[in-house]
């Protein structure tokens, strides 16, 4: 024993001093361990340590550092993918312009999108700047109780590092999230999730204490299937969809027969049970490769695109956004159909299309100045779709169907607002002349693009009123302006023109009278004398040339 | 997911169980533009109780019912009646345990288009399971009459449905329509193997005749 205990500090310098502590504790003891036990795994000879998984501190750090590197590539290549995307679903939305009675929703989504970018970025950046700094320095030479102080310096971020390194020394909220979340390929994604995942977490356990054992049990079941659902990954949307119905079913089976038939109590916890449960699921069951929901996304969101020139009045929508208080509910009722994408449990989505039906029922009721009824209500979800065109309307559709409460989409409040939201997009996606009161002609040429129904009443513009956006009415200005230099354009050109034709006609004028000039007086060349002095008379009457005189000098 | 409904159901089963018999019946309304659907949708929801939120819109609504045996909520779904809705509305009409078809009796169109909703019904439900209605409204007209009573009689005798004649301005027959159909429902209920397990057999035996993914189904018809 002695001479492995001078072996071990011999040569192992890179042990810490705790593992040393540790090997004296246990000859103490005097428990017998079998040498070969001690020895780091990789079979290098060195003395391993239980807080290394059995390796030596060398080749934990080698272990270590190839995790680590592996986990950063893959980052970074989900990262780049992330960007990808983004930056073309950037271009695509910039790429199309929308020529709306009102820019407000567009501006919206488009601020809503850069949120998201941005979000997405800094969380990259949060986590390659601590954790792939901090953590390879200091994780191998620390003791896993240390750690815990780590975690509050550096927080969430290198929490989760550390914790797929380590065993999970400490207890969280729910176990079963980590070793979960553990297992995920893409923890960016899930880094970006945690903190509400965690919050959700928390509420859960927080409400089944007050059911104290039941909720226990229940809050055991919930975990086990998430874990369960973890493996079902490959499976398709349906079956999922399949899975978390029959856990629902079963749920509130053993809570109708533990509350004794109380149907709202029973309900109150299938709430908190979807919110926990689809709050985990949600990555991995929305929109998931094996159907095509995103292709449908992409086709429902350029037909919304397409048909950017559909009015109010085409569509009969007896709403009037001259009114202040009805543009402010319908900017309202556009916000609140856009949020939809970003909640993760189907309960809340649900919510937010209410939310957007009651803005729509305030805006139609303030126009009209009577109750809204379906004729009115219809037309005008229509409507606002086509407005927000919300982010990835077609996978959210499909993801609530599948993974909400079925009686809720059937029946209800909730579920009457959903039915209606899934007419207005079967509406859109099968919208033709007839149902906009449109010849098949015109509806081509907007649709084509060749024209637009608003050039064609410009008295419209000025219509725009205080209501619309300060955008708008400077666009209308600028056409106006436009409009204004094209007809000076135009005047200047025919002045240009009259200019031309009047120089023209001078000139040909001009020519005229010098040919007729010419033509009266025509030109007489007289032959010109051939001598100097062959007609001059009076030259005999000079007198005779002077003659040199030679003067005797 | 054709599953999933049955087993959707089973849960909702909860509801009607909760408290001391209720049931929860969703009513569609279906009838062309202007036939006073969501007048009648209105008088139902105002004329015995009071209905205490303030109504914002008369789209969905709900009506308790109480019959000596039973108390029945009523959800009443209002459909867009415009023709060019007119491919859309199975989507409201999907686990619906009542539908009533409007027409106007001073609107002989509006009769021939009551005819076709019953067509496009006639493809999605099973006899027996959902209650169907046809109303000829706006009985307070009839000094301008297209529609005579009998016709409307004949029609809904040949369908076994349920006929009525009322007025939903004046409030006439609309509460006894009401009342007639949540006997019908609770009848209808009973011919199955009892209250707990209506809902399930109604469910189940919906999708398995009609469309038995409701949903995805409607996008892929319609998105064509």
């Amino acid at each position: 024993m002695l001479d492995r205990r001078c072996r071990s500090r011999r040569s192992l310098p890179p042990l810490c001093p705790a593992s040393r502590e540790m090997s004296q504790k246990s000859e103490r003891r005097g428990i017998h361990v079998d040498q070969s036990e001690l020895l780091c795994k990789k079979g290098c000879g060195y003395y391993g340590n239980a807080a290394w998984q059995g390796l030596c501190s060398k080749c934990w750090r080698e272990e270590y550092q190839r995790a680590r590197q592996k986990q950063i590539q893959e980052d970074w290549v989900l990262a780049e993918k992330l960007q990808r995307e983004e930056e073309a679903a950037y271009a695509s939305s910039q790429g199309v312009q929308q020529p709306q009675p009102s820019l407000a929703p567009f501006s919206k989504f488009e601020e809503k999108k850069t949120n998201e970018k941005t979000r997405k970025v800094t969380t990259v950046k949060k986590f390659f700047s601590p954790s792939s700094r901090t953590a390879p320095k200091k994780a191998p030479s620390e003791r896993v109780e240390k750690v815990s102080g780590v975690r509050e310096r550096h927080g969430e971020t290198l929490l989760r590092d550390l914790r797929g390194m380590f065993a999970q020394p400490w207890e969280m909220v729910a176990p079963t999230e980590e070793s979960h979340e553990g297992k995920t390929p893409s923890p960016s994604i899930s880094r970006q999730s945690s903190i509400e995942t965690d919050r959700v977490s928390r509420d859960f356990v927080d409400f089944l204490k007050n059911l104290q054992k039941p909720g226990r049990e229940i809050h055991k079941q919930c975990r086990a299937f998430i874990e369960s659902m973890a493996n079902k990954k490959d499976l398709g949307a349906d079956e999922q969809s399949e899975c978390v119905q029959d856990f629902y079913q079963n749920m509130s089976d053993r809570l109708m027969t533990h509350f004794k038939g109380s149907s709202e109590r029973v309900e109150r916890v299938m709430d908190q049970v979807e919110k926990y449960i689809m709050t985990r699921l949600y990555k991995n069951v929305f929109c998931p490769e094996t159907t095509d929901d995103e292709k449908k996304d992409l086709a429902t969101q350029n037909r919304i695109r397409a048909l950017h020139w559909v009015t109010i009045q085409m569509l009969c929508v007896p709403v009037d956004e001259e009114i202040p208080e009805v543009s402010d509910n319908v900017v309202k009722a556009i916000t609140d159909v856009i949020e939809m994408d970003s909640k993760r449990v189907p309960r809340d989505k649900l919510a937010c299309i209410t939310r957007c039906s009651k803005h729509i029922f305030n805006a139609i009721k303030i126009t009209k100045k009577e109750p809204a009824s379906a004729d009115d209500f219809l037309p005008t979800l229509i409507y606002i779709v086509l407005k927000a065109n919300p982010p990835r309307l077609q996978s959210n559709i499909q993801y609530i169907t599948r993974f909400c409460n079925p009686s809720r989409l059937m029946t209800g409040e909730d579920g009457y607002y959903f039915t209606n939201l899934c007419c207005a997009v079967a509406f859109i996606e099968k919208l033709d002349a007839q149902s906009l009161n449109l010849s098949p002609e015109d509806f081509e040429r907007y649709m084509s693009g060749q024209a637009s129904p608003r050039r064609q009443e410009p008295q419209a513009w000025p219509q725009a009123g205080p209501s619309s956006s300060p955008g708008l009415s400077q666009v209308y200005q600028s056409l106006d302006l436009l409009a204004g230099l094209g007809a000076r354009q135009e005047r200047v050109l025919e002045g240009a023109r009259t200019l031309e034709s009047d120089l023209i006609s001078w000139q040909e004028s001009v020519e005229r009278e010098v040919q007729e000039i010419l033509e009266k007086y025509p030109l007489e060349i007289r032959r010109p004398a051939s001598a100097i002095d062959s007609d001059n008379v009076e030259n005999d009457r000079l007198p005779p040339p002077l003659q040199p005189q030679v003067f005797a000098g | 997911m054709a599953e999933r409904r049955g087993k959707g159901a089973g849960e909702a089963r909860s509801d009607p169980r909760g408290k001391s018999g209720m049931l929860r019946v969703k009513m569609v309304l279906l009838g062309s533009s202007g036939v006073g659907k969501s007048s009648l949708a209105l008088r139902f929801s105002k004329d015995d109780f009071k209905d205490s939120a303030p109504t914002v819109g008369c789209a969905y609504l709900t009506q308790l019912v109480c019959l000596h045996d039973a108390t029945l909520r009523f959800e009443i779904w209002d459909t867009a009646g415009q023709e060019k809705y007119h491919s859309v509305t199975p989507l409201y009409y999907r686990g619906a345990q009542a539908a009533l078809i409007v027409y106007d009796i001073s609107n002989r169109e509006s009769f021939m288009r009551a005819q076709l909703w019953l067509k496009e019904l006639e493809k999605q439900y099973v006899p027996g399971e959902t209650v169907v209605g046809l109303v000829a409204n706006k009985s307070d007209l009839s000094s301008s009459r297209q529609v005579s009573l009998q016709e409307g009689r004949s029609l809904a005798e040949n369908k076994g449905l349920l006929f009525m004649e009322t007025s939903a301005k004046s409030g006439n027959q609309v509460s006894e329509l009401l009342l007639d159909i949540a006997h019908r429902v609770k009848l209808s209920s009973r011919e199955d193997k009892g209250l707990a397990e209506w809902r399930e057999a109604d469910c189940v035996d919906m999708h398995r005749e009609g469309r038995p993914r409701p949903l995805s189904s409607c996008c892929l018809t319609i998105g064509l």
